[in-house]
């Protein structure tokens, strides 16, 4: 047994415990004829189901013998009997098949494991030959599209094209008889003869610049030379303003106007030039002056759309912005919006008239950008100092001086239409409240700028400048007629206070020379005192009276009789003649409306126009129309035949006009008709 | 409301209907005349243009204190001059004047006398004498063929058409019940129906029966009156005061209707057409107030 497992070793590392080295050696060589115990094999020709069947028979065997000895010793049989040891023999072999059987299977695994382990190895080198195949495929895959994408600078460059390049190259750059073939020599031909074009234009473009340096130099210097000649016309200009002045040939004033001028907004503009024309060629007492901030205008002028939008949407992002933060600054933010709407133009117009008698109106015009519209507003300076007429207070006074130049002109409201939807969006209601320190938007002022909007009645063909010059002698004329009445009213009016009718001399053939009824009181009323009174309601009625009409009360007494009346003055007086109602106190109230004989009076005041007027320009309407009412209140009272209580007394009036008949018609009008130069009363 | 300054200064002083009645003239201070039509005026679809007169103009240079309508034509009386129209060349918007009719046409003028012209001719045929002070007003007795007269100096004259000469004279103002002397004397409106004859002015108004040459009654009207009409058995008088007042035989004053003039110069009633029966009445404003029942104001027709 011993041997058996000594053998049972390594086939390679054959030990041989009870052989001879000689055994070994001779096995060593190979000698085939000593039976040489090669388990590997044997291996290979035994089946391992076999094996496995061999196993379990052997298995069974031992657990029978077991029994079966189990069974003898337990029936009592001796340790050393035949049959036990026999079945101990049997076990033994059993066993020793059992162990041949394991080592078989222990080799079995190991070849199993063996071969597995080549195959591995094989398979592990293949692979990893296969992975760097793959690798340097890749590789190369890469080098060959980088080769193809390489672009040489030669493509960048932009060569002519080949007929230019045929046509332009000399042959012993083109070579056309190997570059027609061969493209990489017509390439390289191209690349050559661009390399030729470049240098001689690099050639070129050194000497241009040589060329231009010279000539800059010679412009610094001439403009040096014109620099130096400034100053020298510089005195020369001045020198010639007492020249200019003497000729009343104003160049240089009219250059500087000229210069401010081309800042100005249309509108002033128009109006300035045709102001001007106007004052050169008819009026040569009218003068237009440009005043205001021109670099304010300029700074407008340079960005005028720009900045209109940029203020838009900066006003909106302020706004927006504000009232994430603060809400309690949206009225200021609305005030400064209204601000920003009614902005004015920096710069502004300043049209000067003369009259006669040295005083001047003057008319400053505004132009508000964002509107659209002119405005207007006047000044006026005397030569003589006005005072000492209470009532003639609102006669000169700026706000009201120009109202109703034209008929229903107020100034209040603005004529462009289109004003009301801005005003609409930062809550102007009216634009009256902004009258008094914009100046008054005339639709008259609109018309001189040349601004003409649809809501004018007339819709005259007329635009811009014609629409101006056909405007402004009329203007002009309208202008200096009510300043003259003004003032010529002014000065009535503070001899109407001191009690004395001033009629000129030219007027006198009017009225009788003796004249007994006086003018006591010339006062001011206010339109609301007006319509309280009792007997103008008819004239309230009839629509001849509006809020902008300036009243007067005045008092006409002779003895016990007092004559009460109520004048309407309209702005545009002496076109529009002053208006007269009647009341008299005496022996009783009567008015106009009562009395028909005062009714008479009334229009013999209020219609006879041509005949009161006096010369042109007919500012003696007034006190004419007080003097005559003078005249019929004489007449009336002389008149007057009948005493109420029934007795014949003395009259207080004794009859002193002479009269052809003092009642006629149904109405028995008294005879208020003065006739000259014969100076008797009749009827009309 | 606009009115001119003419509008609101002028006076009706008198008018007159078309011989057709569908049209009245109306004249005032200014001399001018016009011409509406009661028939546009009157109809159901009458507008504020349908008021105002169809034709209108200047016929003298002072004022139209006189309107008479003939058959045929509208005589105007103005300062000294009488003009006549012919009615057919108004209705068409014309004006020519001419004076054709075989009627006599009786004239008070203010040289206090009264002058008959034959109209076919145009030659005065007579003058009557006996006024001291110019007359205001004349009124015709068809029947006895009378002429009544009232002045200024205060006489009522009537003289005799055939003979022309004077045949009563009733001097008002010296009879107390008439007599106003815070007035005056003078006689500016007549009226008469066959015996009954209607005088005032500055004495009241009163009623006078012609056989007894002695008032019957006298209305106390607070104005003088200037016009008085009998219409059927009521006595209508305008004069100072803004209304018509209707009067009784009586004596009593019935009614007074307020107008919109605030003294009335002239009345007149349309009885030619029995379609537009009208009373219209002008005085001292440029309206001309139109009653179609005469108890109250309809609506008014404006120069």
């Amino acid at each position: 047994m011993s041997s058996d497992a000594v053998k049972k070793r390594k086939p390679k590392v054959v030990r041989n415990e009870a052989g001879t080295p000689e055994t070994k050696r001779s096995r060593a060589e190979g000698d085939q004829e000593v039976r040489v115990y090669n388990e590997e094999v044997e291996l290979e020709d035994r089946d391992p189901q076999q094996d496995y069947m061999l196993y379990k028979d052997t298995c069974a065997d031992l657990a029978k013998l077991m029994a079966e000895i189990q069974e003898l010793k337990s029936s009592g049989a001796k340790v050393g009997s035949v049959e036990i040891e026999e079945r101990h023999r049997q076990c033994s072999v059993h066993f020793i098949t059992l162990k041949k059987l394991n080592r078989l299977a222990h080799m079995r695994l190991k070849k199993g494991r063996d071969q597995t382990h080549e195959a591995k190895q094989r398979v592990d080198v293949l692979h990893l030959q296969l992975q760097n195949l793959l690798y340097e495929v890749m590789h190369l895959q890469k080098e060959i599209s980088k080769c193809l994408e390489f672009k040489s600078q030669h493509e960048e460059i932009e060569l002519v094209s080949e007929e230019e390049f045929f046509q332009e190259a000399p042959a012993e750059i083109s070579r056309p008889h190997v570059t027609r073939d061969d493209n990489h020599q017509l390439t390289l031909a191209r690349l050559d003869w661009e390399l030729e074009q470049r240098k001689r234009l690099a050639e070129q473009y050194k000497m241009s610049l040589a060329r231009k340096e010279k000539i800059q130099k010679a412009i610094e210097q001439k403009r040096e030379y014109l620099s130096s000649l400034q100053p020298g016309l510089q005195n020369i200009m001045q020198a010639s303003l007492p020249v200019q002045e003497y000729l009343s040939m104003p160049f240089e004033q009219m250059q500087k106007q000229a210069e401010v001028a081309r800042h100005l907004p249309p509108p002033l503009y128009v109006l300035l030039v045709q102001a001007a024309a106007y004052g050169q060629a008819c009026d040569k007492t009218l003068s237009v002056n440009i005043s205001g901030d021109v670099d304010e205008a300029k700074a407008l002028s340079r960005r005028p759309e720009d900045s209109q939008e940029d203020e838009s949407d900066s006003d909106a992002e302020e706004e927006q912005q504000n009232t994430k933060r603060r809400r309690a600054t949206v009225g200021v933010q609305l005030e400064d919006k209204r601000k920003a709407m009614l902005r004015r133009h920096p710069l502004s117009l300043c049209v000067d008239l003369k009259c006669k008698d040295g005083s001047v109106l003057h008319l400053f015009f505004y132009y508000l950008m964002n509107l659209n519209i002119l405005t207007v507003k006047t000044k006026v300076s005397t030569a003589t100092d006005l005072s000492g007429a209470v009532s003639a207070g609102e006669l000169l006074n700026s706000e009201s001086l120009l109202n109703c130049l034209y008929a229903s002109d107020h100034g209040k409201e603005t004529p462009n239409p289109a004003n009301r939807y801005q005003f609409d969006k930062v809550g102007i209601t009216t634009f009256a409240d902004y009258v008094s320190d914009l100046g008054h938007p005339y639709v008259w002022v609109q018309k001189l700028g040349g601004l003409q909007f649809s809501s004018d009645g007339a819709q005259s063909e007329l635009r811009g400048s014609a629409l101006s010059a056909s405007h402004m002698e009329k203007t002009m004329k309208l202008l200096r007629g009510r300043l003259q009445a003004r003032l010529a009213l002014h000065k009535q009016f503070s001899s109407l206070e001191h009690s004395i009718i001033p009629v000129s001399s030219e007027c006198q053939h009017l009225f009788p020379a003796k004249v007994v009824s006086g003018l006591t009181r010339w006062t001011m009323m206010s339109y609301q005192e007006f319509t309280e009174l009792g007997f103008v309601q008819h004239v309230l009625k009839a629509g001849l009276v509006c809020e902008t009409d300036l009243f007067f009360m005045a008092v006409v007494e002779r003895g016990t009789a007092r004559l009460l009346a109520a004048v309407v003055l309209n702005p545009r007086y002496p076109e529009v003649m002053p208006l007269f109602s009647l009341s008299l106190h005496w022996k009783g109230e009567r008015s106009g409306r009562t009395e028909d004989n005062l009714r008479a009076m009334e229009s013999e005041v209020n219609v006879f126009r041509a005949e009161l007027q006096g010369p042109r320009p007919g500012l003696q309407l007034l006190t004419n129309q007080i003097q005559r009412l003078c005249v019929c209140l004489d007449v009336y009272l002389e008149t007057e035949s009948q005493v109420c209580d029934g007795s014949e007394g003395p009259r207080e009036f004794p009859r002193e006009k002479m009269c052809l008949r003092t009642a006629r018609g149904p109405s028995r009008l008294k005879p208020f008709k003065y006739n000259h130069p014969q100076g008797f009363f009749s009827h009309r | 409301m606009f009115i001119s300054l003419q509008l609101l200064h002028m006076s009706v002083f008198s008018q007159s209907f078309s011989p057709c009645g569908r049209f009245l003239a109306a004249g005032n201070n200014y001399g001018e005349i016009a011409v509406f039509s009661l028939s546009a005026a009157l109809s159901p679809d009458a507008s504020e243009a349908s008021q105002k007169p169809i034709l209108n103009f200047t016929a003298h240079d002072g004022p139209v204190f006189s309107l008479l309508s003939t058959d045929t034509h509208l005589l105007s009386a103005g300062n000294g001059e009488i003009s006549a129209w012919s009615w057919a060349e108004l209705i068409k918007k014309v004006r020519i004047s001419c004076s054709v009719n075989d009627n006599s046409l009786i004239v008070g003028g203010g040289d206090n006398n009264i002058h008959i012209m034959d109209m076919e001719t145009g030659i005065f045929k007579s003058v009557l004498k006996g006024h001291t002070d110019y007359i205001h007003c004349l009124c015709f007795k068809e029947r006895e063929e009378e002429i009544l007269s009232g002045g200024e100096d205060g006489a009522v004259r009537i003289w005799d058409a055939r003979t022309n000469r004077p045949v009563h004279c009733i001097e008002v103002f010296k009879y107390e019940e008439c007599a106003r002397p815070q007035f005056g004397k003078w006689i500016s409106c007549l009226a008469t129906d066959s015996d009954w004859m209607l005088c005032g002015g500055g004495p009241s108004l009163s009623l006078w029966h012609l056989r007894s040459m002695s008032p019957t009654s006298v209305f106390p009207l607070p104005g003088c009156q200037r016009e008085a009409v009998f219409y059927q058995d009521l006595i209508m008088s305008v004069g100072e005061g803004p209304h018509v007042s209707h009067c009784l035989h009586g004596g009593t004053v019935k009614a007074q209707i307020p107008c919109t003039p605030s003294s009335l110069n002239t009345l007149a009633l349309n009885l030619k057409n029995s379609e537009h029966r009208v009373m219209t009445v002008g005085g001292s404003s440029h309206q001309i107030d139109v009653f179609t029942n005469f108890s109250y104001r309809a609506f008014s027709l404006s120069f």
